[in-house]
């Protein structure tokens, strides 16, 4: 890390000492402030303005910005592990971005060069880009990222664990990789190919389950990667396009646990079991999961006239995994079912499953005059999933004799029909009105093994049927003031699960007002009322979402600018279920949160680059999970020289929880650094 | 199968799924008749789109971009490293050395009267025509095969409510940068900017992630314009890889019904995403169903766990700590391995 701060040192002196001067589109005003959340280095970065008018380029080969610097964090008081499982920065030198472009005048191997990276040095969150582009002949990016997960909270865990367990507690990465290289863009045939590269490692806290006794927090390795491989040709002409891409995929999981100690498990060890302490010697446990996949697409559009559009797609996919599973464990086990008492147990497992899936959809738009347009879409989906499993167990009886083998097989076929149609009307009434209307038709049909404890038990059939409505308006007064209406209204024969959309109603509000040029406001209003009446479910949840914004930038954003977001939501859900004993009881949930997020930038026409951001967010949510998350944040850029910037960050975190107090979390986040740009 | 409604008293279907093919093929040719009528009716309107007729009642000509840098220099020259340059120098475009015209119409009127009001302006048009003019060339093309059925489409968001035509360079079409693209989308989606604002969600505002990762704001043939993977699998298989399978023993919620059964993937009060705050009742909301030779019918997909089950302890409060593979199972059909 160390070298690579000190490359990033020199190549930033190098970009500063360039005379060249400063391209105008990166002096350009923001019209609209930045979001706090964004990182600093986005803050200052030249802003998307409206104007019709952009500024003409320069001929300068490099321009961009670099940003590093360091952060601090003030001890993290209250639960640290929270604190990581909810934000997760660190301490240290950092890389905070790097956005450069290059452009070679001579075009020789490419006319434009993007390279891009953020959160380098540490940081949870690591992206990297790399584009290029040679006007018809390619065009190249790369795609990096890596995101740390992790996730200890303790209210999902069991209280009753032993000391220094976490349960279901992980530490894993998640990293993406993909490469795709489109030849002759631009053209009518353009071949390209593509690779994909998702993997995950880390550690983690998993549970062995032994019979329904007790279950043993165990550390685990978690180790998994998909790659895939994909080429195709489109065809574009003015006409009609086609595509056709060809693909495969590769997939493995290697996730291993391992044991060696005395653990008792969740069950404390005073309590016996048919006069027996649970414990768990020793565990050694291993999954060898191999996976591959092949998959077609087919992709049309056509214009057979100005009148008439149709497009469609066929997507088949093909993935198969198998799966060899070993398992050896050591203790004093007991096994209610047959009053066996045991000390050791194997457990040697395959599976396989193939799942064809296909997928198709198509659909037309027809245009009668300017004002009035159909649409009519269809949509296919089909999978089948053919596994089969064996498991085989042994048990070590105390007697230090072995149990016969016991064996579980099972083979089935799981098929999946998913069917939709939908036809939509719009009709211009004026140039500023616009109503629109529809129906949809969903249906289908899923054979799965669900609702069946046993390992070889059959299997469970359910439908789908549901009719939706559909209208909507927009109303476009001028540029200035917009407004948007959308309802969706269904009953339902037929749903798969208790808690599934079944007779219920969506709408949804959107407007926009910009009195003038540097004042704007947003508001959105959505509610979802989904009800399922039946005896023995009785499901009643309504959510709704109110939401203001306004943004206000005088001067375009000069001296001052300003926004600000709110946001109001409400959640209620009552279902009945089965609890105790069978008891008809209620589960309730409630949610009803406020949400703000604001910034408000100053800046000084007399010292050009000099901004001084003030913002921050703040969640709270009272209901079932009462909670606070506070975000503040004050963000100052000082110009140090015409391409050099002290950028400068305070940030709060804040976080409680009124029910698990033991959750919470605050601390203090200072991070300073110095941008280059040219 | 025997379809069986839970509840007689329950609303039905809807009322043009029950009727005869007759009487719906009637419904169907009133409803395009009535369409008809007022298509018929509202083009007596004054129809909004290109400049009011010229004076002389002679069509406008192309004039060439050439006349257009005469006066609009800045915008002629930041075109010149434009992606949409091509139209100007590619014969089979139709539109050589007329890239301008090509969007914007004819211009010898408007280079005569030099008004406003003599030229077409896309970003002014209904946003129907305006994507039209810009569908006119990008339909065909793979982004845009869910286009004209996506909610953008119908919600009027035209193209150029996201796209800077002129803008100079590949990346100044549109937002490119993480923090760009999520700005953008909130500018609009402020509700959904806001679940973001919660503990537990997406990496969005940290700028590991965008919206575009996740959504196609083209359109898709999956339900909130979700991105597909591997053909036609759900976008959240794309980084949860390890979720995909095909896994011998599925949990039916998660191929039926997707990720957004049990989690909130924009963000949540409640760890690990989750729409409950407490796992069981992510679980026992569905695992009610008594078991029986009962047909299907609402929701009877779950069945209820069986008696061991002490709700009341903590080992049992948290289904997952056995449970563990929740997504599926390559082992087990309980999904405890």
């Amino acid at each position: 890390m160390r070298l690579l701060l000190a490359l990033i040192l020199m190549t930033s002196a190098a970009v500063a000492q360039s005379e060249q001067p400063p391209s105008q589109a990166a002096q350009a005003p923001a019209q609209t402030p930045a979001k706090p959340d964004e990182k600093p280095a986005d803050a200052q970065a030249p802003a998307q303005t409206k104007t019709d008018s952009p500024a003409p380029s320069t001929e300068q080969w490099v321009s961009g910005t670099i940003d590093f610097g360091y952060r601090w964090l003030t001890d993290v008081r209250g639960n640290f592990q929270e604190y990581r499982s909810v934000v997760n920065l660190g301490e240290g030198p950092k890389l905070f971005g790097v956005d450069l472009t290059f452009l070679d005048p001579k075009k020789r191997l490419f006319d434009r060069l993007d390279v891009r990276a953020a959160g380098w040095g540490g940081d949870p969150y690591n992206t990297a880009h790399l584009g290029a582009r040679k006007m018809g002949i390619y065009d190249f990016t790369f795609d990096y990222s890596n995101i740390a997960y992790f996730d200890a909270v303790p209210s999902y865990s069991n209280p009753l664990a032993p000391a220094g367990f976490n349960e279901q507690a992980f530490d894993t990465h998640r990293r993406n990789m993909s490469f795709a290289l489109d030849l002759r863009p631009g053209k009518h045939i353009i071949p390209y190919l593509a690779f994909e590269r998702n993997s995950g490692y880390g550690h983690g806290i998993d549970t062995w389950v032994q019979d329904s006794n007790n279950e043993f927090a165990v550390p685990t390795l978690l180790r998994d990667s998909t790659n895939n491989y994909r080429g195709g040709v489109r065809f574009e002409y003015n006409r009609f396009h086609v595509t056709v891409e060809q693909g495969g995929t590769t997939f493995k999981d290697d996730d291993q646990s391992y044991y060696s100690g005395v653990n008792y498990g969740d069950v404390p060890p005073t309590t016996k079991i048919l006069g027996q302490t649970e414990v768990l010697y020793g565990l050694a446990q291993a999954y060898g999961i191999r996976g591959t996949s092949i998959y077609s697409k087919v992709l049309f559009t056509a214009n057979v006239n100005d009148a008439m559009n149709y497009y469609g797609q066929f997507l088949f996919s093909e993935p198969k995994t198998t799966a060899n599973f070993s398992e050896l464990a050591a203790g004093g086990f007991t096994q209610l079912s047959s009053l066996l008492f045991y000390s050791g147990q194997q457990n040697i497992g395959t599976g396989v499953a193939n799942q064809p899936h296909t997928s198709a959809s198509l659909g037309w738009q027809g245009r009668l005059g300017h004002r009035l347009r159909f649409m009519d879409s269809w949509m296919l989906d089909h999978s089948h999933d053919a596994a089969s499993s064996l498991l085989a167990q042994q048990l070590l009886l105390a007697t230090a004799t072995a149990s016969p083998k016991t064996f579980d097989p099972l083979a089935y076929t799981q098929v999946v029909n998913y069917n939709q149609n939908q036809f939509d009307v719009m009709f211009d009434v004026t140039s500023k009105l616009t109503l629109r209307g529809g129906y949809r038709y969903v249906w289908g049909d899923a054979t799965v093994l669900a609702g069946q404890l046993s390992q070889t038990g059959t299997l469970a059939m359910g439908e789908l049927s549901r009719n939706v409505g559909l209208a909507g308006l927009t109303y476009r007064q001028s540029e200035k003031l917009s407004f948007n209406l959308d309802y969706e209204g269904s009953s339902s024969d037929r749903i798969y699960f208790r808690t599934s959309l079944n007779d219920y109603n969506k709408a949804r509000v959107r407007a926009k007002y910009a009195p003038n040029s540097a004042l704007s406001f947003q508001a959105n209003f959505q509610v979802l009322n989904n009800q399922n009446p039946a005896a023995d479910i009785r499901y009643d949840f309504q959510s709704r979402d109110n939401s203001l914004a306004v943004y206000w930038t005088p001067k375009a954003g000069k001296l001052i600018s300003v926004m600000g977001e709110y946001d109001r939501s409400t959640l209620n859900s009552n279902i009945s279920y089965l609890g105790l004993f069978l008891a008809p009881m209620t589960s309730s949930y409630y949610d009803r949160a406020h949400t703000a997020t604001s910034a408000i930038d100053f800046n000084c026409p007399k010292i050009p680059g000099f901004k001084l951001t003030v913002g921050g967010s703040l969640f709270i949510a009272s209901g079932t999970r009462p909670t606070r998350y506070y975000q503040p944040l004050a963000r100052l850029t000082f110009p140090l020289h015409k391409h050099l910037y002290w950028n400068t960050e305070w940030k709060y975190y804040g976080f409680g929880e009124q029910f698990f107090l033991y959750e919470g979390f605050r601390t203090h986040v200072f991070t300073t650094g110095i941008r280059v740009s040219r | 199968m025997t379809r069986v409604r839970l509840n007689p008293k329950a609303p039905g279907p809807w009322p043009l799924a029950r009727v005869s093919r007759p009487l719906a093929t009637g419904l169907w040719i009133w409803l395009v008749a009535t369409l008809f009528a007022i298509n018929a009716w509202g083009a007596q309107d004054k129809p909004a789109a290109p400049p009011a007729p010229p004076a002389d009642n002679k069509p406008a000509t192309f004039v060439g971009s050439t006349t257009c840098q005469g006066c609009h220099e800045d915008i002629f020259n930041a075109f010149q490293k434009n992606p949409h340059q091509v139209v100007e120098k590619d014969k089979k475009r139709g539109f050589e050395n007329n890239a301008c015209e090509s969007c914007h119409g004819p211009g010898s009127k408007h280079a005569e009267s030099m008004s406003a009001a003599d030229i077409r302006n896309p970003g002014k048009l209904k946003p129907a025509e305006t994507d039209k003019t810009c569908l006119g060339c990008h339909l065909n093309q793979p982004t845009h095969i869910g286009r004209l059925n996506s909610s953008h489409a119908k919600n009027q968001v035209s193209c150029v409510a996201c796209h800077s035509v002129h803008k100079n360079g590949p990346n100044g079409m549109v937002a490119r940068k993480t923090a760009d693209i999520n700005q953008q989308c909130a500018q609009c989606h402020t509700d959904v900017w806001a679940s973001f604002q919660k503990p537990y969600k997406h990496r969005l505002p940290e700028g590991a992630m965008s919206c575009v990762d996740c959504h196609n704001p083209h359109g898709s043939f999956l339900p909130r314009s979700i991105q597909t993977v591997n053909a036609n699998e759900p976008t959240c298989f794309k980084c949860h890889g390890d979720k995909r399978g095909p896994f011998p023993f599925e949990h039916a919620p998660v191929r039926l019904e997707g990720c957004g059964a049990c989690h909130q993937p924009h963000g949540s009060s409640n760890p690990r995403m989750l729409t409950r705050t407490e796992v069981r009742f992510v679980c026992l909301e569905c695992h009610s169903n008594l078991p029986g030779p009962k047909p299907p019918a609402n929701g009877t997909l779950g069945t209820v766990p069986p008696g061991l089950h002490d709700l009341r302890s903590p080992r049992f409060q948290n289904c997952n700590l056995c449970h563990q593979k929740v997504h599926g199972s390559y082992v087990n059909r309980d999904f405890f391995k």
